[in-house]
């Protein structure tokens, strides 16, 4: 599989991802919108059909209270009459009736209204007086005082005499066939002179009727079992009926509402009791409002966050798609870089290894080219030197052994050098650090360079204090002082001199050694490995005296460098790493 | 209030026949309820109602001999004045057949009438300078409740009573009855609307009898 193709796979699964992610997040979204707003419909319709309810309710018992008040008044006109007292008090039953005729005329007057018109709310259908013991008085002339069927008269009835104003609805049975409800007030006749409750008067009226504001609002009156609800439709009335027994069967308050299934829609049904704390039955305004509107206004919003919700997922799947693109470029970006990346590591890990394994061959190859040398050389010498023992030779044959003897004792000192490079090279050069006497070392060898046949005339200046040490193994650390003051006697001039200076500087040693004689000619580099001097010299080396004489240096934690080179005179620096506690102090 | 009661007697004697006329005597002392109120020294008394019963406040009673006594052909009128929005006197015993006359001595218009079932009458609203004085023939025995429906707290009582026989007791509840004819009678003792005793007692004529009404 190529890369590109990984790339685009990678991209295309990063985008799925996003996207269905995005898609996840917008249904929730939606469905929790879907959930809220099906809450809020709900309760927002229940909490508006509630608050009419309560406000029709309002009116209609602020009606029912002016209807109150007004009975009051009059009826405590009433009782205060002295001919109502006789009658109840004096046993004047008979007279009760009539006497009340003249105070209650006005209000049993007149054409009695349809009971749409509520503003009629003062005329009475008919009125009872309770004796003491809260049966009816049976008027003489019904027709005076409203007639009744003796089942409703029954229900104008009281255990006792109340001592304040109590309502009640009571069922008639119209002749029609009908049922009607009527609202009826009880209202009690004090004793002027005791104060005693010795009657009551009860007043039957027109219930008043909730105002049919709100639209396909029905409302009717529950009392004695039965509900009374004239405009719902007949068959309904019994489904209802039942709920409306079973809730307030099941529940001790005045007032709740429910919802209910009747004429085949949802409804919602309130009831409120009508006359709490009465002597009478209970008796419960019932209303109820069809939740069609609500619905409709529910299907409406589904279809707005239905809608809404495609939309975000419409803008979300673009959205989506844009990211990722937008996303899917650094990553691109990010996977080309990291393979090319990859493929540059590759290359220079073997490019590294190769070199690695061309090291290690190369140092092998001088290691064992050293050893394989060192052999045939000694094999040389020492034939050289029996030669040499012989006698009867020729002087001159002589000679020429002894320069030949010379030229193999050089080229055992350049296989050994060329070893020891091989061996630092392999980094397989392990030094025992000890102090050295560096003072001694260094007047050690500038007595040997006295001592050596073929020296010039050379002037030597010591300037170093005896006994100056330092840390190094002592055999390379000659090694570095020979190779600097042979090569100071090497490449001076007759009749010049040499200089050598050493002490302590901080926390090591340097040694520097001058000498006359040509200069190095600026920008040759002298360290470098197997380096001829540009500038034809007698006196040539191999080419890696200095470049082991670095290598060792650098190897005992110092350095080895030119300091100068110029006007006949040219000088090196070799610092060592100082013997701790040993040298005085400079 | 004894002088009272014996002028009564004097009063009633004078037009009775002289075959009725009797020597006995009946005195004694009836148990009167316990006022709550001090003693009142005035000559007013009115009546209060308490638990539906009619009384007098402070209490007295009535004690009158009952029996089958023959009607008096005419008997003295009587009458209850309305004064200060009371009538007085707010306990007026009579026999049957007495008229009453209700003259009307406020300032202010009467209307007395009576729901009661021993006389039912009403006697519309009236001025003081009313002429003839509204009056009412009482014909049947029984206690009739004077209302009057321009004031409602207005409450008299009428006792009408089948004999002349009657007398009403002091505030301790003393009585005294003479002039009896003697015979074989039912004393009874009239304490409130709800109240009468009633005791049988033998009179003979010359002497004194004593019945306590406990």
């Amino acid at each position: 599989m190529s890369f590109v193709e990984t790339r685009d796979k990678g991209v295309a699964r990063f985008r799925t991802r996003l996207f269905t992610t995005m898609m996840i997040v917008v249904a929730t979204l939606t469905a929790l919108g879907f959930y809220l707003a099906q809450r809020k419909v709900t309760a927002d319709a229940e909490r508006n059909l509630q608050q009419i309810f309560q406000n029709e309710l309002s009116s209609l018992h602020k009606l029912e209270e002016l209807r109150h008040a007004a009975l009051a008044d009059r009826c405590n006109a009433l009782a205060a009459k002295s001919r109502i007292h006789a009658a109840i008090e004096d046993n004047a039953i008979d007279l009760l009736y009539p006497s009340a005729k003249d105070e209650l005329r006005d209000l049993m007057e007149g054409e009695e209204p349809p009971p749409a018109q509520a503003a009629q709310w003062l005329h009475a259908k008919f009125y009872r007086f309770l004796d003491s013991a809260g049966a009816v008085i049976k008027p003489l002339n019904p027709y005076d005082v409203g007639e009744l069927n003796g089942d409703t008269e029954a229900q104008l009835a009281l255990s006792e005499l109340p001592d304040k104003q109590q309502i009640g609805y009571v069922l008639e049975n119209t002749q029609a066939g009908d049922r009607a409800i009527d609202e009826v007030i009880a209202v009690p006749i004090f004793s002027t002179d005791t104060g005693e409750v010795i009657s009551a008067l009860v007043i039957g009226f027109n219930p008043l009727e909730l105002e049919n504001k709100h639209t396909g609002m029905q409302s009717g009156i529950w009392t004695h079992g039965q509900l009374h609800l004239p405009a719902f439709p007949t068959a309904s009335q019994t489904t209802l009926k039942g709920k409306v027994a079973d809730a307030l069967a099941n529940s001790d308050q005045d007032e709740n509402y429910f919802r209910v299934d009747a004429g085949g829609a949802p409804q919602l049904l309130f009831y409120k009791r009508l006359n709490p704390g009465s002597l009478f039955p209970r008796a419960y305004e019932i209303c109820v409002y069809p939740l069609s509107y609500s619905l409709e206004e529910l299907r409406r919003l589904r279809w707005q966050v239905g809608g809404a919700g495609a939309l975000l997922l419409l803008g979300g799947f673009i959205a989506s798609h844009l990211i990722a693109l937008r996303f899917s470029a650094p990553v691109k970006k990010l996977a080309l870089d990291s393979e090319e990346n990859r493929a540059k590591r590759r290359r220079a890990e073997a490019a590294l290894a190769s070199t690695a394994e061309e090291l290690e061959r190369s140092t092998r190859y001088s290691a064992d080219a050293s050893h394989q040398l060192k052999s045939p050389v000694t094999v040389l010498r020492v034939g050289l030197e029996s030669l040499l023992d012989r006698e009867g030779f020729r002087p001159e044959i002589y000679e020429e052994l002894s320069g030949l003897l010379h030229q193999t004792h050089r080229l055992t000192g350049v296989i050994e050098d060329l070893l020891l490079l091989s061996q630092l090279d392999a980094g397989h050069l392990q030094i025992a650090s000890t102090p050295v006497n560096l003072s001694q070392l260094v007047d050690e060898w500038l007595d040997d360079l006295g001592a050596l046949p073929d020296s010039p005339d050379v002037k030597i200046e010591k300037e170093f204090p005896p006994g100056l040490f330092v840390a190094g193994e002592k055999r390379y650390t000659s090694l570095v002082v020979q190779n600097l003051l042979e090569n100071a006697r090497k490449y001076n001039r007759p009749g010049g001199r040499i200089r050598v200076s050493a002490g302590a500087n901080g926390g090591g040693v340097v040694l520097t050694v001058g000498n006359t004689g040509c200069a190095i000619a600026p920008g040759e580099n002298i360290f470098e490995r197997f380096h001829h001097s540009s500038t034809p010299s007698p006196a040539s080396g191999h080419g890696i005296g200095l470049n082991l004489a670095r290598e060792l240096a650098r190897l005992h934690g110092g350095d080895l460098r030119l300091v100068r080179s110029e006007n006949d005179w040219t000088e090196f620096e070799v610092r060592f790493s100082g013997a701790n506690g040993v040298n005085p102090v400079a | 209030m004894r002088l009272r009661g014996l002028l009564w007697l004097n009063a009633i004697s004078s037009v009775l026949p002289a075959a009725l006329l009797g020597s006995a005597t009946v005195e004694g002392r009836v148990e009167l309820p316990k006022s709550r109120s001090a003693p009142v020294q005035a000559k007013r008394y009115e009546i209060v109602t308490k638990g539906g019963v009619l009384s007098t406040q402070p209490p007295l009673a009535v004690v009158y001999l009952d029996g089958a006594f023959p009607r008096p052909a005419s008997l003295p009128t009587k009458e209850v004045r309305q004064k200060d929005l009371t009538f007085i006197p707010a306990l007026l015993p009579i026999e049957a057949g007495t008229k009453v006359e209700f003259p009307n001595l406020d300032d202010t218009y009467h209307n007395i009438f009576s729901y009661s079932p021993a006389k039912r009458f009403d006697l519309g609203r009236y001025r003081p300078e009313e002429r003839p004085i509204p009056s009412v023939i009482f014909d049947k025995p029984g206690l009739i409740t004077l209302r009057c429906d321009i004031h409602e707290h207005m409450r008299g009582l009428i006792l009408v009573l089948n004999t002349p026989y009657f007398v009403m007791t002091d505030t301790a509840g003393r009585f005294r009855l003479d002039k009896l004819p003697p015979g074989h009678y039912t004393l009874k003792a009239w304490i409130d609307s709800r109240t009468t005793k009633e005791k049988a007692v033998d009179v003979k004529n010359g002497q004194t009898l004593h019945v306590d009404f406990p």
